[in-house]
């Protein structure tokens, strides 16, 4: 009899130990879980790297030679030997004046400084401030002469794309939003947002046939997808999956346009290695 | 909304069913060891100290009557209990004056009391050995197969990028962290409790001629 009130208490105990351990490994999963989204939730603080810019001018290195700047600005010197037509420029400027942090670049611009005094100067060594004035003016006029091209250039470019957007009526840039109005800006805007959330590269796949997944997607009034319609899949489930990740992933959409609000709105977009096609 | 998966829970959501079925057969075996170990570690520390306890006394006193009021008092005590039964023994002779039977039948209720305390002590901790030995590889069954499903995927979805390859591997490999986390406090707490009743044992083993001894010089 006592036995038996024993056991029955051992027993009890034994599973009051169960109930324990089972709330212990509740909590410590919970933890776990919460510790995760904790972190996921902490904002990330970016890493502070020093950048510095450096800019190279072809042409317009010789410009920055002023007699101030050549003796400070170490960075710039080795750079010139690079290009070959620039570099007679400052060889009248190094000779005069003694630099020997100039000098000591590169054994390749020694030997062009040792040449051109011989053609350009002669045996008169011209004061250094004529040599100064005559450099910035063929600078000037080279900078004159290589810019006005270029500007005049982009200017008619810029004329011929804006008659080229006025002719074909203002359709946003997409070519499926061509002339067709409201749905078609709607549809290349979600194709764009679309095509950001698509995580694809083609190169892992092994063939390019049949690498076609035309897709119809459902789009309720507060821009939700409500449902992704897989006309044709392609061969590769890798692609396949991919889109319909991009599409879950940019659900909501912006909201429709009131004029098609109306109806039920389907829009079907075809996805290829290439990109998305509407 | 891809925050909202990530972690164990999108580890485990995307597992497939073995290796479900072998993260769940995990978590029992570590709920259950855990009650092992939670259950024992109370029962033999309570046993330990009591009967420290009362040896002390029993050296202190000698005398049969007052050691076994006395242990009335240590209820979760291996040794009093030992001591309790060869009282019960002692009572039991009466008045008999075969001195050589008598010391016989004490003797050997004492050592039957002894084999009793010492299962009690270690039932359920070769569970715990069972778990410590046998979660890795369960683990490893889970990994196992998880990654050859996983390279199935791989060779249907006809890419071999590291997004395809890693998320398989990595769920698969959660099996095996669940083995090895539920085998290592199982292995420690089996090493501790087995030397904690050995401990126990040998106690009862040495004791056990003192007590005959004690009963059997009474007048």
């Amino acid at each position: 009899m006592k036995n038996g009130q024993e056991v029955i208490y051992t027993e009890k105990k034994f599973f009051l130990s169960v109930a324990v351990a089972a709330a212990m490994h509740i909590l410590v999963i919970a933890g776990a879980v919460f510790f995760q989204i904790w972190q996921v939730r902490q904002p990330l603080k970016p890493k502070i790297v020093t950048v510095t810019f450096v800019s190279l001018h072809a042409s317009g290195a010789s410009a920055d030679l002023s007699p101030k700047k050549s003796g400070a600005e170490k960075l710039p010197a080795p750079l010139p030997p690079s290009p070959p037509a620039p570099a007679p420029l400052p060889q009248p400027l190094l000779k005069p004046v003694p630099k020997p942090i100039v000098q000591e670049s590169t054994p390749v611009k020694k030997r062009v400084v040792e040449e051109i005094p011989v053609s350009k100067t002669a045996d008169k060594p011209e004061p250094m401030q004529k040599t100064l004035e005559r450099l910035q003016q063929s600078v000037a006029k080279k900078t004159a002469s290589s810019s006005t091209p270029s500007s005049g250039t982009l200017n008619t470019a810029l004329s011929r794309l804006q008659q080229k957007v006025q002719s074909e009526g203002g359709g946003g840039g997409q070519s499926g939003a061509r002339g067709l109005g409201p749905a078609g800006t709607y549809k290349a805007a979600i194709a764009s947002i679309i095509q950001e959330q698509w995580e694809f590269s083609g190169r892992m796949l092994k063939n390019r046939e049949g690498m076609e997944v035309y897709v119809r997607i459902n789009i309720s009034s507060d821009g939700k997808i409500r449902q992704i319609i897989f006309d044709r899949k392609a061969v590769s489930q890798y692609l396949n999956n991919s889109v319909k990740k991009a599409l879950e992933k940019s659900s909501p959409l912006p909201v429709p346009p009131k004029e098609l609000l109306s109806s039920d709105l389907w829009v079907g977009f075809v996805f290829t290695p290439e990109g998305i096609g509407q | 909304m891809a925050d909202s998966k990530f972690g164990i829970i999108s580890l485990i959501s995307d597992a497939g069913p073995v290796v479900l079925l072998v993260l769940g057969l995990l978590l029992s075996f570590s709920v259950v060891s855990w009650a092992i170990i939670v259950f024992k570690f109370g029962y033999i520390r309570n046993s330990l100290n009591e009967s420290k306890a009362f040896l002390d006394y029993f050296f202190e006193v000698y005398n049969v009557e007052k050691i076994f009021a006395e242990s009335e008092n240590f209820k979760k005590g291996s040794l009093p209990r030992v001591f309790r039964s060869g009282y019960a023994e002692y009572m039991a002779l009466g008045s008999q004056s075969d001195l050589r039977q008598s010391r016989a039948r004490i003797a050997r209720a004492i050592k039957r009391e002894a084999n009793a305390e010492c299962k009690r002590l270690s039932t359920l901790v070769p569970f715990l050995a069972t778990v410590g030995n046998t979660a890795p590889f369960i683990g490893l069954f889970g990994t196992v197969w998880g990654i050859m499903s996983s390279f199935h995927t791989i060779g249907l979805t006809q890419s071999a990028s590291l997004s395809a390859v890693a998320p398989g591997i990595s769920e698969a490999l959660v099996a095996t962290a669940a083995g090895l986390a539920a085998a290592i406090p199982a292995v420690i707490a089996y090493n501790y409790f087995t030397q904690q009743i050995s401990i126990i044992e040998r106690d009862l083993e040495e004791f056990a001629s003192e007590f005959v001894a004690v009963f059997i010089n009474e007048p």
